[in-house]
């Protein structure tokens, strides 16, 4: 499926595509990135300082308490507790939760102990803190000896207990012994905390005890939660915002002079009646960056196409003036050279033809034929140098100064010499033309000619072929004043042709860049098989345009071609003919090619009607009888004129026949004593004026007439 | 050529359209072959039909004698200048019944 262009779109699928929604899509994707790694990394920091700041408070506090009592204090209590601890039975150690164990410590703790033990659970209520105790590392066993639990305050005082250190927490326990410490510790599953150690010195420098002060990780893990939830909204909220006012601030200075400009191209390319109108001239875009600059070169460009169109236009306007001025000339030119045949239906002496075919739209070759009296024909040809306007202007001249100077009676030499005369006087363009021509004198058939310059003529004698006539020729005329021009004559026979031509007739050129020349022409010229003027020119027409084919014409193609038959020449009659199988389905074919001829002769329906009649039992009776299988049958058709008869000549190569020796039916029998054959031929015989049947070299020609 | 047909109970109707020849002849032989049995009047209207050749005169005659072997009627009606010149020449205007 094709993409629909912007035009076709509608409102709401431009919006998919707008600027607006796609930048909110990137600022708000954009923030939050960033916001999620100013999450993590603020997240972190935040944790972080928490964390070192509750660490350093448990320090703190453990220290603290070591202040509260001398070391004595500790330490009477720490050897009295870890002297019952190390005299205990294993067995009872390992059960520091059994009522034998705790039985045994039961005297440590006096009013003393009881004192600090209470400051000890003041400390821890103080600060929130989880556990505050006092207690000794068992090193060996990594049992760290509860000398005083804060916590047992609450749960029933019962010094000496111990827990099993884990391993890793090893390193912690043991540095308390020698300094300060802390460390986050996992305390069971879940149970994260921050413990402060300080060790607790005697004054012999001897390390009694520790102090142990954890505060519960849970209370840092809430505040760093509740701290993201704030954060993440605040950045939530910050990149909303931002991407709003981004959005907002693009569409007022992008996204609005951008459907400005899009609604001025809207409006100029659907404004169809070509007003002056400058769409993107009268936009105000003032953002100062490329849009302004845009929707400027916008207008500049507009006004540029605006005035092309006004170019445009006018130069078209002119185009079309001169067009249809030269259409005018050619017409005016065409109607200038004769061009009804046949051009003197009452002259029997002599039939005449002439064509022009010009390679441009006015040509500068001409022809022309009049008669000068009773007596004489004048025929000319001639080919101005150059084409176009100027070459017609200058052939419309020198035609009407033939024209006019041979009705004056002169021979062609001397017409050719006073056109010649003429000419040379006004011109300045020095331009020439170059002419044949010819005057028949229609009683002898002498024709008495003159050539300025051009191509030979060519004479068929009757019964001969085409052959150039190497005539003397004079110079071009326009070339020099003063030229002498010389006649000479030909004698013409009844039934010699005369034809005369252009240069652009040998330089036909073909799409191989061959010259048509004039052996070609000659060729072509002898093609024609009678001596009429119209089939001559046809047939070398024919040729001309099968030789070039689809090449173009670079020169006008003229000619002009006249057959003299004097006074008492009997014409050979021009048949036309078609050659179809002979079936009962080609009746018709032949019908209809003898009946175009009869239209064009004017003939009455009713004989027309006969004729069709004749050719549907003529024909029906080969497409039967002649052959054994199929074969070919050839109609001729020749309508003379004057007095009006057809002829028809059946032509079949099947079995010789000839229907006419049949004898004709009885007609006066009645219906039942009637056969049905023979009555075709009868009908013939009865309508047609004349039925005729030969057998000539193999063929049945059977020849019927009629007149019309 | 047109060939228009109706039957009136024993009556066949033919009205013949344009040319019947050579070509458009068989066509109305092998009409009349299929319609003509039970019939006993056959009528042509020939108002429409431009010429006749031979082979169409040899269909009325075929048409013809099966009427007269069955003692039934054939009757042609207006039959135009060009057709009836060819029945006259060929004697057929003796044979049909002509009507105008």
């Amino acid at each position: 499926m094709p993409e629909k262009s912007v035009r076709e779109m509608t409102e709401e699928e431009r919006k998919v595509n707008s600027l607006s929604s796609r930048t909110f899509q990137a600022v708000l994707i954009l923030s939050l990135i960033l916001s999620i790694v100013a999450i993590a990394f603020g997240y972190h920091l935040y944790s972080t300082g928490v964390r070192d700041q509750y660490m350093e408070r448990t320090t703190s506090l453990a220290q603290t308490i070591t202040s509260l009592y001398s070391s004595d204090d500790f330490a009477e209590y720490a050897d009295k507790v870890m002297t019952i601890y190390n005299e205990a039975p294993e067995d009872v150690r390992n059960q520091p939760d059994s009522e034998a164990y705790k039985k045994l410590f039961e005297n440590v703790a006096d009013e003393k102990y009881m004192e600090i033990l209470s400051a000890l659970n003041q400390v821890r209520i103080n600060n929130d803190a989880l556990i505050t105790l006092f207690g000794v590392l068992d090193e060996d066993n990594r049992h760290f000896v509860y000398v005083m639990n804060a916590e047992q305050i609450q749960t029933g005082v019962s010094p000496g207990q111990w827990v099993q250190i884990e391993p890793k927490n090893m390193a912690f326990m043991k540095k308390g012994k020698t300094g300060a410490t802390s460390a986050t510790l996992r305390m069971s599953a879940g149970v994260y905390v921050c413990a402060g150690n300080q060790a607790i010195y005697s004054k012999e420098g001897r390390v009694v005890g520790n102090i142990i002060v954890a505060v519960s990780m849970d209370q840092i893990t809430d505040r760093s939660t509740k701290f993201i939830c704030q954060y993440i909204v605040l950045l939530a909220a910050v990149a909303i915002a931002l991407a709003y006012f981004t959005v907002q601030n693009l569409k007022k200075e992008i996204v609005k002079p951008i459907e400005k400009l899009t609604d001025a191209a809207t409006a100029y390319i659907s404004d169809e009646e070509d007003t002056d109108k400058n769409y993107f001239g009268e936009l105000e875009i003032t953002t100062g960056d490329e849009i302004e600059s845009l929707s400027l070169i916008m207008a500049d460009m507009e006004s540029d196409i605006n005035n092309y169109i006004h170019n445009l236009t006018a130069v078209t306007a002119e185009k079309e003036r001169i067009s249809t001025e030269l259409n005018l000339a050619n017409r005016i030119q065409a109607d200038m050279l004769p061009s009804t045949y046949p051009a003197f239906p009452e002259r029997e002496e002599f039939d005449i033809y002439a064509s022009m075919t010009p390679a441009k739209e006015v040509g500068g070759d001409f022809y022309d034929f009049f008669m000068i009296d009773e007596d004489h024909l004048v025929l000319v040809i001639a080919d101005v140098s150059g084409k176009g306007i100027p070459a017609a202007l200058f052939m419309m001249a020198s035609k009407i100064m033939i024209q006019n100077i041979a009705f004056l009676g002169h021979s062609p030499a001397k017409v050719l010499e006073l056109v010649n005369e003429q000419i040379c006087k006004s011109n300045h363009e020095d331009m020439f033309v170059t002419v044949w021509m010819g005057i028949l004198d229609v009683n002898t058939g002498i024709i008495t000619c003159a050539n300025a310059g051009h191509e030979y003529p060519t004479i068929r004698r009757e019964n001969g072929n085409f052959e150039l006539f190497k005539d003397r020729h004079g110079f071009i005329i326009g070339g020099m004043e003063g030229m002498r021009y010389r006649d000479y004559e030909i004698q013409l026979n009844p039934g010699d042709t005369i034809f005369v031509y252009t240069d652009g007739v040998a330089e036909a050129t073909n799409t191989s860049s061959e010259l048509f020349g004039l052996d070609r022409m000659l060729a072509s010229l002898d093609r024609a098989e009678s001596n009429d003027p119209i089939e001559i020119s046809i047939k070398l027409m024919e040729s001309i345009n099968e030789f070039v084919g689809e090449g173009s014409q670079f020169d006008d193609i003229t000619m002009l071609c006249a057959t003299y038959y004097g006074q008492n020449y009997q014409r050979k009659p021009m048949f036309k003919e078609i050659t179809v199988d002979a079936t009962i389905n080609n009746i018709r074919t032949v019908t209809e090619f003898v009946d175009a001829e009869l239209e064009a002769h004017g003939c009455p329906m009713k004989k027309q009607i006969q004729i069709d009649i004749a050719i549907d039992e003529i024909f029906s009776n080969i497409a039967h009888y002649a052959f054994e299988g199929t074969g070919k049958a050839t109609v001729c058709v020749n309508i003379e004129d004057d007095p009006k008869v057809l002829t028809m000549i059946f032509k079949d190569n099947g079995i010789p026949y000839d229907p006419l020796v049949a004898k004709d039916p009885d007609v006066t029998l009645s219906a039942d004593e009637r056969s049905v054959g023979g009555l075709g031929v009868f009908i013939v015989k009865k309508t047609m004026d004349d039925v005729h049947y030969t057998y000539e070299n193999g063929q049945n020609i059977l020849t019927i007439k009629k007149i019309l | 050529m047109i060939i228009n047909k109706a039957v009136e109970g024993t009556t066949l109707f033919i009205t013949l359209i344009g040319r019947l020849d050579a070509n458009t002849s068989p066509e109305l032989e092998e009409e009349l072959y299929k319609s003509l049995d039970g019939m006993d009047s056959v009528i042509y209207d020939f108002k429409d039909l431009d010429y006749i050749s031979s082979a169409g005169l040899r269909v009325l005659l075929i048409s013809q004698k099966q009427m007269n072997r069955i003692g039934g009627t054939m009757i042609i009606k207006h039959v135009n200048d060009i057709v009836n010149d060819i029945f006259e020449v060929t004697g057929f205007t003796d044979i049909l019944t002509i009507e105008e």
